[in-house]
């Protein structure tokens, strides 16, 4: 007996395409890719901001030496003692003119 | 029964790691959370930065210099590290070759502590941080902090007091004495911390965790005093106490109109970088803190107080002053024993005549004379601020005799400090105004803003009248006076010379005095009241040869300061 099927054409598979898949890997590669070049470039940062903060550190010490350098030079105790050894002298005789 | 074994074994190890995980877990969780964050994170305190003190023109008083604490890590190093470590510091850390062993060895005693870290050395300078950095040692850190700089030396020096490393606080500092004491609390700030991650190599990690309390550096004071008016004042009054033998000197310049404080000056005096290299009785400021018998510079207020009360007149004569003059079995003479017979109010302050004094001391009665003494702010701090004002008691009324009250009429028996005499005369100068001494006229925060200002506080204790003819008294004692040679000529000077017999054991001794004089110029719109006063002076006893030519000398170089030409 010759038992002859019906033809139905196959309903497709519900199942993911490889272009889904494809998708999926490569944006996780993507996604591994950014986050060892963001982690290298977060290390690298933390050394640039370090170097940074060192930097303004050292800055702003240097900024108070010379600040202070400025006031010893101008200081009236150095002044008197320059002018006394460049030879000035206190006024002896004052003349008023009206 | 094997398997039976091996489970029994396995399921032993088991319990056992749930029992040692519970302990790490439960039992030591806090302790280990606490180590682990110690190892992520770095927790670094921000030092405050000290506020600075400036003159009035904004030129610097005092400001901080950075400078490092040196730790070390014994710990970190064995043995012989530690002497080498302690050799290479020691050069670095003393300019002096003969000092390099002593301090190596030094160096090496705290090394060998049984500590984590041990403080090796303050206040090390930047130049010798960097030469240690640059040795590369091994177990050595550094701290920052800073120390005071004084670009004007040991100038001024009983104004500003002195800073001291804080014992509670490490790396912080702590003043004692004039501003720096009296205005530890705005000049120390606020320390910050700063807690970050840490990557296994010591880096910050950027998007770690983050925790910043920012430091709040110290506010900074303005102060009324003039750097050119200290300059003249120190140089003159050092210059005096070596012409004069003293044993000790001060001055003080105030300005009338405002109680501004324009200079202060004692000697002997110190250094405040190396206040430790002084005896401690230097640290006291003898304007504040000092109590004196003010002498005939007295004379000046109990007739303006009499006069104030409509007792006397300048032109009053004088009915007791033809000799000494007896009360309660003691007798009062002047101090040349010279008597001036029916002589005028004025006249007694141009001979400072004691007797005529004792008259003026009558017509005011004690309980006058008294609330006068309080008006003008005798027996009370006058609230000037600094850290060491102390004020002598007035002995209470009812223990007051005739004799005492005949005595206090010409400065003796009676004690006050330099700052309460000088803010009295101010009195006098400003027309009756008794004005508020302060030193300090703005405190500034650190981004230079105005956190307030110091405004003038005054009570009327004079009539402008009365103060006008007190002034017009002491601008006669200037010109008829025994300091007449002295003062400058062409300008009209307002003083009143003192000198005052120190008491001791009980009875005074006629060789020891404390000489002053006060006044102020120009006496017609004074420009500054200023106290002249030195200690057991050897030249001369009297107020008129040692005290007054400085105040003149001083008055000389103010007046050309200000540039005010001469009156007369």
């Amino acid at each position: 007996m010759t038992i002859i099927k019906k033809f139905e054409p196959a309903e497709p598979r519900k199942t993911f395409s490889k272009k889904y898949i494809a998708l999926v890997v490569i944006s996780l590669f993507v996604l591994m890719v950014i986050e060892i070049w963001a982690n290298n470039n977060v290390a690298v940062y933390g050394e640039k901001l370090q170097k940074l903060s060192f930097l303004q550190k050292t800055l702003n010490l240097e900024n108070q030496i010379l600040e202070n350098e400025i006031a010893k030079q101008v200081s009236l105790t150095n002044v008197a003692s320059k002018s006394a050894e460049l030879g000035f002298s206190k006024p002896e005789s004052i003349q008023y003119i009206r | 029964m094997r398997i039976f074994w091996v489970k029994t074994i396995l399921l032993f190890f088991l319990f056992a790691i749930c029992i040692r995980l519970f302990y790490w877990q439960v039992v030591r969780a806090e302790f280990l959370q606490s180590q682990a964050e110690n190892q992520h994170y770095k927790n670094t305190k921000i030092e405050a930065v000290r506020g600075n003190i400036l003159f009035a023109d904004g030129s610097i008083l005092t400001s901080s210099n950075p400078a490092f604490s040196l730790y070390g890590l014994p710990k970190q190093l064995d043995d012989e590290q530690k002497v080498t470590t302690a050799y290479l510091l020691a050069k670095v850390l003393t300019g002096k070759q003969e000092e390099v062993d002593g301090l190596a060895k030094e160096i090496t005693n705290k090394l060998s502590q049984d500590l984590y870290w041990v403080l090796l050395k303050r206040n090390i300078s930047p130049d010798q941080k960097k030469q240690i950095e640059q040795l590369n040692l091994k177990g050595v850190e550094f701290e920052g902090s800073s120390v005071r700089f004084y670009p004007e030396g040991s100038s001024a020096a009983h104004l500003l007091g002195f800073v001291v490393p804080d014992t509670k606080d490490a790396g912080a500092s702590k003043g004692y004495f004039g501003l720096e004491g009296y205005f530890n609390g705005e000049l120390k700030g606020i320390s910050g911390l700063l807690r970050n991650e840490r990557d296994a190599l010591g880096l910050p990690i950027l998007i770690g965790n983050f925790l910043e309390s920012q430091a709040s550096n110290g506010k900074s004071l303005i102060l009324n005093v003039n750097q050119t008016v200290q300059f003249i004042v120190e140089e003159s009054l050092r210059a005096g106490i070596k012409k004069y033998g003293a044993k000790s000197g001060s001055v003080v310049v105030m300005d009338p109109k405002t109680g501004g404080i324009l200079a202060l000056a004692a000697y002997p005096s110190y250094d405040p970088l190396t206040y430790y290299d002084f005896p401690k009785e230097y640290f006291r400021n003898p304007i504040v803190a000092d109590q004196y018998e003010p002498g005939s510079t007295f004379k000046v207020l109990v007739l303006a107080a009499a006069l104030n009360e409509g007792l006397i007149r300048p032109d009053t004569k004088c009915d007791i002053c033809s000799g000494p003059v007896s009360i309660s079995g003691f007798t009062i003479r002047t101090w040349n024993n010279k008597y001036y017979a029916d002589t005028t109010m004025k006249d007694v302050i141009v001979h400072s005549d004691n007797t005529g004094m004792v008259f003026a001391g009558k017509k005011i009665g004690l309980d006058k004379f008294y609330s006068y003494l309080e008006n003008f702010g005798f027996g009370q701090p006058t609230n000037i601020d600094l850290q060491d004002e102390a004020s002598p008691d007035i002995r209470v009324k009812e223990a007051w005799r005739e004799i005492d009250l005949a005595t206090a009429s010409f400065g003796q028996g009676i004690a006050v400090t330099p700052v309460q005499m000088v803010r009295a005369i101010s009195a006098i100068a400003n027309g009756g105004n008794l004005m508020e001494p302060h030193v300090v006229s703005k405190v500034l925060s650190d981004d230079g803003k105005s956190v307030y200002e110091i405004k003038p506080k005054s009570k009327q204790v004079l009539k402008p009248a009365v103060a006008q003819q007190v002034m017009e008294m002491m601008v006669a004692a200037v010109q008829e006076g025994e300091s007449k040679f002295v003062k400058p000529k062409g300008f009209k000077i307002a003083g009143k010379t003192g000198t005052a017999q120190i008491p001791v054991a009980g009875h005074y001794d006629p060789n020891k005095t404390i000489a002053s004089f006060v006044g102020f110029a120009p006496a017609d719109d004074p420009k500054f009241v200023m106290l002249v006063r030195y200690d057991e002076p050897s030249s001369s006893i009297f107020g008129s040869e040692t005290a007054a030519p400085t105040f003149f000398e001083i008055a000389k170089q103010l007046l050309l300061y200000y540039k005010i030409a001469p009156s007369e």
